[in-house]
């Protein structure tokens, strides 16, 4: 495709968005759907005057460098959202232990920034972290340059204004109320714009490889890309009422609904926070050490084993419900064999050090990932355990399935996160290292510290919980109230918002770092090894 | 490339390298094999036991015939009839009977306490003592009787609910409605605070008998002493439902009051309602003791 034409093309998506947002701005009711409508019109209206100009600008040189600009955006990104929702996830964790905290006013309590906490943090934080790694990765494990100049701000853009449309539309109550999938259906479609362009660029730019393989990494991000667009679609097929409110009807009812929720919300899990996430681990790990991946091997079964079995594991979430029970034991077996294949990189993460076990002590950045890849091994352990029928009347609806969730996301997703931002903004802006190692050591036991209250906390408070709702005394009659169990709650509530404050200030401990390194010196002389390969003219 | 030995593993390596990373061509651990076969052999006993794959419109039910709502329905089943066994008296006897048998509270009050605090302790509090605009239940002062069958009574159809044969009680707005002028209100209001002993303008008070005679003593009694067991209560106490003091009264003469008791005859069984009947008059008589 020539550059005119991909502008061009371009162009025509970003202007279907832009008669979107002045269509809701027009004929909108609702403030807040109104407020979206200017907020897509604006960022739209930008991003199509930005390519006009491009349209008329003679036909720049493409330097035979990596692109990076876009990436170090996302790093930004990553972070602003990270601490937002950190910030606003400890508050709700207040607010759990001290109800009053929610400041008795609409939008402040808990149901309307709940999700703003999680949005802020999955695809803010963890999104935008997929998205730079993820440019990052391709490029240099490919070298080759990204394969549009456009293309990359177009999804980075779109993205990022469909995370801020969802965020600040949920203490205005616009959700669809789908756990992991609340923004309604404009923001879904902006949504479904980005990740097709995403998609594109992904496999153009492996196809311009000059590798005669395809690493391992860029498998699971492009498996996490696929499988992201798939849920994305089928989950957020609704009928809007009408052009004028934000509100829309999912196609689906009842239990039919629920189950395309949680193979939607399952496999949000398994592929953007897992998937994903080991993209990361397969480049920064062995890059960081500088050993080669333990097994070759064992990344087929990882990756082929996490691809086909998480898809049918959804079903797990809703065991002793209406589902038909072929769906909850055909799910719950699925999530047995899982196990394999998720320890099988665990293994080939942790085995990957050997020889050099050295720098777990010398270098955060490794001892952040290392310690991921154990909480990765921990969760799935636990993950695969909870899935099984009897297992699950214990843990289902109890604390012990949020303490799980933030030893997914705060041990696994946010270290290996932390690990490979550690790595990465160095290189990417050309440093000799980060602002301080010290502080990178203090953030990693300061985060350490309160996952392990938080998670600990949870799992003694969700068993806790959990018996007290199943004990009967002689008559066959509970022998506690609703409301003991909640008394019974409060201790275990305060210690895991102290661990969620101490991650809290990890976090902008390392975002500090992260603005010292980028403020600081510049290294002098480039790197030989980390450019394109100069390839003929297409 | 070629693949090349690595040193520190004596594997050799794929031969590939990617920005200077590279892959030992490791073969899977023996333990991960068996596991995996393992697993994928424990999964084919739980498919051949249990209900798992579909075909069109039909799935493989499995060799053990299990289904999950059959074994709730057997388990809620089993559950009631056991409850019915060891709630036996209340599902027979009649409330009264049951309050005059000193050897259930010992063995009931757990089971109605935790029923107390479900249903009922966010109004009327954990320790039954009510809080503003919610009685308190164990003060010995009853708007309605003290007898167990009202008390069973009031829990069936609550006050001023929907329920067709609700327990209905009004105060009626006074000054809202403009029954009374504001002066009549405030002579009203001191009256009242005379005869529950409180500070009060003594002539304004004396200007204000004959008008509580007139519109007020028909729901409170005589002098304000209630006891006609209608919902008004008496005005001569110490318990304040609405708080005593001028303005608290003031207010609910301009206003009114309202109050709503659920009605529970459609939400907890008759034995339940019994039971909380029966739980209410043992913590009255817990205070009385003390």
């Amino acid at each position: 495709m020539t550059r005119q034409s991909e502008i061009l093309l371009t162009l025509t998506a970003v202007l279907c968005v832009l008669v979107l947002g002045i269509a809701i701005l027009g004929w909108g009711v609702d403030t807040g759907y109104v407020l979206h409508g200017w907020i897509i019109a604006i960022a739209a209206g930008w991003g199509a005057m930005y390519l006009i100009n491009r349209l008329t600008d003679p036909s720049p040189d493409i330097p035979l460098e990596y692109k990076d600009d876009v990436i170090k955006w996302g790093v930004l990104a990553c972070f602003v959202w990270g601490v937002i929702g950190f910030t606003i996830g400890d508050l709700l964790a207040w607010q759990l232990a001290f109800p009053s905290l929610n400041g008795d006013m609409s939008w402040s309590n808990f149901g309307r920034i709940r999700p703003i906490h999680t949005t802020s943090v999955i695809f803010g934080f963890g999104g935008n972290a997929l998205l730079a790694t993820s440019f990052y990765v391709v490029q240099r494990t490919s070298r080759a340059r990204l394969s549009s100049e456009t293309l990359p701000w177009l999804v980075f853009g779109g993205y990022n204004l469909f995370v801020v449309l969802a965020v600040t539309g949920y203490p205005l109550g616009i959700t669809q109320s789908k756990e992991y999938a609340e923004p309604e259906w404009y923001a879904d479609l902006i949504l479904l714009f980005t990740w097709v362009a995403y998609l594109l660029l992904y496999m153009r730019t492996l196809a311009r490889r000059a590798e005669p393989h395809i690493y391992v990494a860029n498998w699971y991000y492009l498996g996490f890309i696929v499988v992201i667009a798939m849920l994305h679609v089928v989950n957020n097929l609704s009928v809007p009422v009408s052009i004028s409110y934000a509100k829309s009807y999912p196609l689906f009812a009842g239990v039919q609904d629920a189950m395309t929720q949680w193979w939607y919300g399952h496999n949000a899990v398994g592929f953007l926070l897992t998937a994903g996430f080991l993209g990361m681990m397969y480049y920064f790990l062995p890059k960081a050490v500088g050993r080669p991946i333990y097994s070759y091997r064992m990344s087929i079964l990882g990756f082929w084993g996490i691809t086909f079995l998480y898809l049918w594991a959804g079903s797990h979430h809703l065991h002793y419900t209406a589902l038909p029970d072929w769906v909850q034991y055909l799910g719950m077996t699925m999530s047995i064999i899982l196990l394999v294949p998720s320890w099988g990189s665990v293994f080939n993460g942790i085995l990957t050090l050997n020889g050099a076990w050295d720098k777990v002590r010398t270098d955060p950045a490794v001892r952040f990932m290392m310690v991921a890849v154990l909480f990765y091994g921990l969760t799935t352990f636990e993950g695969s355990f909870m899935a099984i029928r009897p297992v699950n009347t214990l843990s289902h609806y109890t604390d012990w399935t949020v303490g799980h969730v933030h030893a997914g996301a705060l041990g696994w997703v946010a270290f290996i996160t932390f690990g490979a931002m550690y790595k990465m903004v160095p290189w990417l802006w050309k440093r000799e290292s980060m602002y301080s190692l010290r502080l990178e050591a203090w953030h990693f036991w300061l985060a350490l510290t309160g996952t392990l209250i938080y998670v600990g906390a949870m799992w003694n408070s969700g068993i806790t919980q959990s018996l007290m709702w199943q004990t009967y005394d002689p008559n066959g009659a509970f022998t506690y109230a609703f409301i003991d169990t909640v008394d019974a709650m409060r201790p275990y509530y305060i210690a895991r918002a102290i661990g969620g404050l101490l991650y809290l200030i990890g976090a902008l401990i390392g975002s500090y770092n992260i603005y010292m390194t980028v403020a600081g010196p510049r290294l002098r002389g480039a790197d030989k090894l980390a450019l394109p390969l100069a390839r003929p003219a297409e | 490339m070629t693949p090349e030995r690595d040193e520190v593993s004596g594997e050799l390596t794929t031969g590939h390298e990617w920005n200077g990373i590279k892959e030992l061509n490791t073969p899977i651990p023996k333990v991960f094999r068996i596991w995996l076969w393992g697993s994928i052999a424990i999964c084919v006993v739980y498919w051949l036991l249990y209900p798992a794959w579909p075909f069109v419109s039909d799935y493989t039910k499995g060799v053990l015939g299990y289904s999950s709502r059959l074994d709730v329905q057997e388990k809620v089943a089993d559950g009631r009839a056991f409850r019915a066994e060891s709630f036996a008296p209340f599902e027979t006897t009649d409330v009264t009977t049951l309050s005059e048998d000193p050897d259930l509270q010992a063995r009931y009050e757990p089971a109605a306490q935790v029923l107390y605090r479900d249903n009922c302790s966010v109004c009327h509090g954990r320790d039954l003592q009510g809080q503003e605009s919610f009685p308190n239940l164990t003060d010995g002062h009853w708007l309605w009787s003290s007898t167990p069958e009202e008390i069973e009574y009031t829990l069936q159809v609550g006050i001023n609910t929907t329920h067709q044969d609700t327990r209905y009680a009004e105060m009626p707005a006074f000054g809202r409605d403009e029954m009374l002028a504001a002066a009549e209100i405030s002579d009203v209001t001191d009256y009242v605070l005379q005869i529950s002993g409180q500070p009060h303008d003594a002539t304004a008070a004396a200007r204000g008998e004959d008008l509580f005679a007139e519109n007020c003593s028909g729901c409170h009694n005589d002098g304000g002493v209630g006891g006609l067991e209608s919902g008004a209560p008496s005005l001569t106490d110490e318990a304040w439902i609405y708080g005593k003091g001028p303005d608290a009264i003031l207010e609910t003469l301009k206003n009114g009051r309202a109050g709503v008791m659920p009605s529970w005859s459609t939400r907890l069984s008759p034995a339940e309602i019994k039971l909380l009947t029966l739980y209410v008059l043992w913590a009255g008589e817990g205070d009385a003791k003390q």
